[in-house]
């Protein structure tokens, strides 16, 4: 792979390039797959992906286009690339924005790497020692164990260089209710090396499944009207990104957002910041791919919207003043509800959760939930829900408990009432 | 023709088999080039970029009973101990287990498919922005208008001690989407046309332009779908869709491996109505998953995976055959060079029937047209289904009222869907423009399709 100073030298040689993007991320990554408690593959990556962005500007128009570097290229052979590069950001032009200017360079390494084949095998005895049940099992489980370190140079002298950690698991746990066997299935991904934290959400996964196994189905349980629903994990994330979406810099410039400064969203007073990092959350970035520093916004406070957020070429366009970067992660802050003594239902597990940024369309076939009937809990499975959040917002309510996932801190359930349960 | 810097490391790659193999039972490595070209002309941003590009290696070595992989950007230079190190493993966390060694035939074989089009950047940017341009005069509520032409070319070489394969392939996707507004109600529609040749991709994508913006602004006016059981059409994509997502993953023979799949069970019993027909492949259509040969280096294959109802065979990669005691059937893929190989659908798709779509409409009293593929997911251990289709169009004593619901989900049981199965089409159309997760990642191209078909399903 050619060095970074023969490819900046590059750049630098092509009179027809006005500016700069660099990317170099090296990825060090242990994985182990396993089949029941069998290790059936164990892999190792080592790989540097090298992106390089040129632009053609004039005073009116940017023109940008990108090259990948390969271990195929030398300096001939780049050099032919960034030449097509400028041919091609020459025929498609857009209105003029400019790169991140040099402000602080960061330089974030980590004092001690983590040794990934250790790490990797803690995670998996983290895992099965959630693996004690009789008729439940982890029938698949796949781990992930990353070191990724990111170097960010443009033009303007901006020179960020990041590294960052990473776990994922992914897990299938199985029950059997001596019939039939039930499975459910389990992404958890973070930034720490918690191993308690992996045991606890795998043994609650199982136990999720064991629930599903002896689910009911609306046939069999009729649930009263207007009963409040409470989704949490990955569908509460989707909520929480439909509106980060909706109120970046790019859907404001595309007209396609629903909401602007000083529109209320709900009467429930919550504030919806977006930040650079939180702690355990996987997402989290210190600059994004344009080499902005990210800084924290408050998008949402007390229920209406103080602010937008976004990347340099839309906020250049959208007149702000002060750019915030992509940023990666939200934090919802909310009075928390009660809610456990009335009845109520809790979506455990979608199929695949849905929203529908246009159309508001939230929801997705239900493969567990619990319904508490007042006295009890009572798993169901095998229906739908759908609602449309732009509505449904108005009026939400918010747990005490808190929760986190790769992208979002905050509540664990959000909490609607009137959606369309069948 | 292959790309030349793969081409250059053919030699490397032998003498690195060759050296592995001193320490290792069974070695093979894939090469991976691919080159996208993606154009987009839009309302308000327009590019002309590569995506999506990458390069590098991935060897795969077995010894006592495990397989160990090493991704890498390049193997020119890379010293057998090198890699014994990657994957070498201190301590183990494991019970005793042996997976079967790869057992591989004799074949040598280059293979070629190629956009047969020459048309230039400048040619392409003119027939989206004509298309853009033409739209925004139509509609006044038209407040966004994203096309973008994406030519995918894929380079690879697979080397192992039998085998030295290399292949290059092409495939064209077109897309257009189109976004109105009407105060606070916002809604969109899209088409996505894929293609062997790009001439034909940008055709089929002007025609249907016109239509793509109708149903978007119809959709301003749908209703939500009133919860309940009704005798459904689907559209060509949406009969794909429940080939893919609610039996194909479950056919998928490394959930047989992990006991994940319902399917297992259900090998030579009906699982459909008679009327239905089901095939996946590489080599079953060209489409947008046609290669000629999977990421194990096994040739591509056309699987009949249901006849007249009844469940043949699934479909598996190299491994889970290995383990299952069957042929592989050339489903062996992985998202890129840097992930694991596992069993993938690629063009999976319902066969044609007998019945005439306009006797089809007739035929129902009280129902919809559901069209347009929007979500799904799979559920390969209990089979629910979950199908969402972008809208629904009401039909009522065999004639469309003009009423549109959207979106759509069809819920229920996998077999309670197939088996109610009452008429089905005589002509079979394969949308090549999908992309396919595992779980929830792991994403490769695929493309799926099928006849009309005439059901009863949950709606909500």
């Amino acid at each position: 792979m050619m060095k970074k100073s023969e490819i900046l030298a590059c750049l630098k040689a092509n009179k027809n390039i006005s500016a700069y993007e660099l990317s170099i991320i090296d990825k060090d990554s242990r994985e182990l797959f396993y089949v029941l408690d069998h290790l059936e593959i164990n892999r190792a990556v080592k790989v540097k992906t090298v992106t390089v962005k040129v632009y053609v500007n004039d005073k009116k128009s940017t023109g940008v286009s990108s090259v990948v570097v390969t271990a195929a290229d030398d300096v001939k052979s780049l050099a032919s690339k960034l030449s097509k590069a400028v041919t091609r950001a020459k025929s498609a032009k857009n209105p003029y924005y400019p790169l991140a200017e040099r402000k602080e360079n960061l330089k974030d390494l980590k004092k001690t790497k983590k040794d990934l084949n250790e790490v990797a095998t803690k995670v998996a005895k983290a895992v099965f020692k959630a693996d004690v049940y009789k008729n439940g099992w982890i029938n698949s489980t796949e781990i992930f164990v990353s070191n990724f370190k990111e170097e960010f140079i443009n033009s303007n002298g901006v020179d960020h260089v990041s590294e960052r950690f990473k776990i994922e698991v992914e897990c299938i746990p199985t029950w059997s209710n001596k019939k039939e066997e039930f499975e459910l299935y389990k992404f958890y991904e973070s930034d720490k090396t918690d191993y308690k934290k992996i045991s606890e959400e795998i043994d609650e996964i199982l136990n999720l499944a064991k629930a599903r196994s002896v689910a009911k189905t609306l046939k069999d349980v009729k649930l009263p009207e207007d009963l409040p629903v409470l989704v949490k994990n990955d569908m509460l994330e989707y909520i929480v990104s439909g509106f980060a979406q909706d109120l970046h810099y790019r859907s404001q410039f595309m007209h396609d957002n629903h909401y602007s400064k000083g529109d209320k969203v709900s009467d429930t007073p919550f504030d919806l910041t977006m930040k650079p990092v939180i702690s355990g959350c996987s997402a989290s970035r210190k600059f994004d791919s344009h080499g902005t520093l990210l800084s924290s916004v408050k998008l949402i406070e007390k229920g209406v919207v103080r602010n937008t957020y976004g990347d340099i070429q839309f906020g250049y366009y959208n007149k702000e003043k002060k750019i915030s970067g992509n940023l990666p992660v939200a934090q919802l802050n909310a009075e928390g509800s009660e809610y456990k003594k009335a009845p109520h239902l809790i979506i455990e597990n979608f199929s695949s959760p849905q929203l529908e940024s246009d159309s508001g369309y939230w929801g997705g076939e239900v493969r567990l939930a619990r319904y508490f009937d007042g006295k009890k809990y009572i798993p169901l499975t095998g229906f739908s829900i759908a609602g449309n959040i732009y509505e449904d917002i108005k009026n939400v309510k918010f747990s005490k408990e808190e929760a986190q996932t790769s992208r979002y801190n905050g509540p664990k359930y959000m909490i609607f009432e009137g959606i369309k349960i069948s | 023709m292959l790309d030349k810097y793969l081409r250059s490391r053919i030699p490397d790659a032998k003498k690195l088999v060759k050296d592995l193999r001193k320490s290792f039972d069974y070695v093979s490595i894939l090469g991976t080039c691919v080159n996208t070209k993606r154009i987009s002309v839009s309302t308000r941003i327009n590019s002309l970029d590569e995506v999506d590009n990458e390069c590098g290696f991935v060897i795969k070595v077995y010894k006592d009973g495990r397989y160990s992989e090493y991704s890498c950007n390049d193997i020119r230079d890379l010293k057998a101990s090198a890699v014994k190190n990657a994957v070498k493993l201190e301590e183990v966390y494991s019970k005793d287990f042996k997976v079967r060694m790869l057992e591989e035939k004799e074949h040598v074989e280059d293979y070629l498919r190629e956009d047969p089009s020459k048309l230039t950047n400048k040619q392409i940017i003119e027939k989206l922005s004509a298309v853009k341009d033409e739209l925004h005069k139509k509609e006044g509520r038209l407040i966004n208008v994203n096309t973008a032409y994406v030519k995918r070319q894929t380079s690879k070489i697979f080397v192992s001690e039998k085998k030295c394969l290399s292949q290059k392939y092409d495939w064209i996707n077109v897309m257009l989407l189109t976004v109105v507004r009407d105060g606070d109600n916002i809604k969109s529609n899209y088409s996505a046309q894929g293609e062997a040749s790009s001439d034909l991709a940008l055709d089929k994508f002007t025609k249907e332009a016109e239509d793509v913006l109708n149903i978007s602004v119809k959709m301003l006016d749908a209703k939500p779908v009133k919860p309940g059981t009704y005798t459904i059409i689907t559209d060509p994509s949406i009969s794909g869709l429940i080939a893919h997502e609610a039996f194909g993953h479950g056919v998928e023979m490394d959930m047989f491996v992990k006991n994940r799949a319902k399917a297992v069970d259900y090998v030579g019993k009906y699982v459909a109505s008679p009327l239905v027909d089901m095939y996946d492949g590489a080599a079953s259509c060209l489409s947008a998953a046609s290669y000629f040969f999977d990421d194990d280096g096994v040739e591509a294959h056309s699987t009949q995976i249901i006849k007249k109802g009844i469940l043949q065979t699934g479909i598996s990669d190299s491994l889970s055959a290995m383990e299952l005691g069957s042929e592989p059937t050339g489903n062996g893929r992985r998202q890129d060079y840097q992930r694991k190989v596992y069993t993938r659908m690629t063009n999976t798709w319902f066969g044609p029937g007998k019945d005439k779509y306009e006797d089809m409409i007739k035929s129902v009293k009280h129902g919809y047209l559901l069209c347009q593929t929007n979500n799904g997911m799979e559920d390969p251990k209990n089979w629910q289904i979950q199908c969402t289709a972008s809208y629904g169009l009401e039909i009522k004593d065999g004639k469309f009222t003009g009423e549109m619901i959207a979106p759509v989900v069809i819920s229920g049981y996998v077999i309670d869907l197939l088996s109610s199965i009452s008429m089905v089409s005589d002509e079979v159309t394969v949308h090549g423009s999908g992309m396919c997760g595992k779980g929830h990642k792991e994403w490769v191209y695929v493309s799926d399709g099928g006849p009309y078909l005439k059901a009863e399903a949950k709606l909500g």
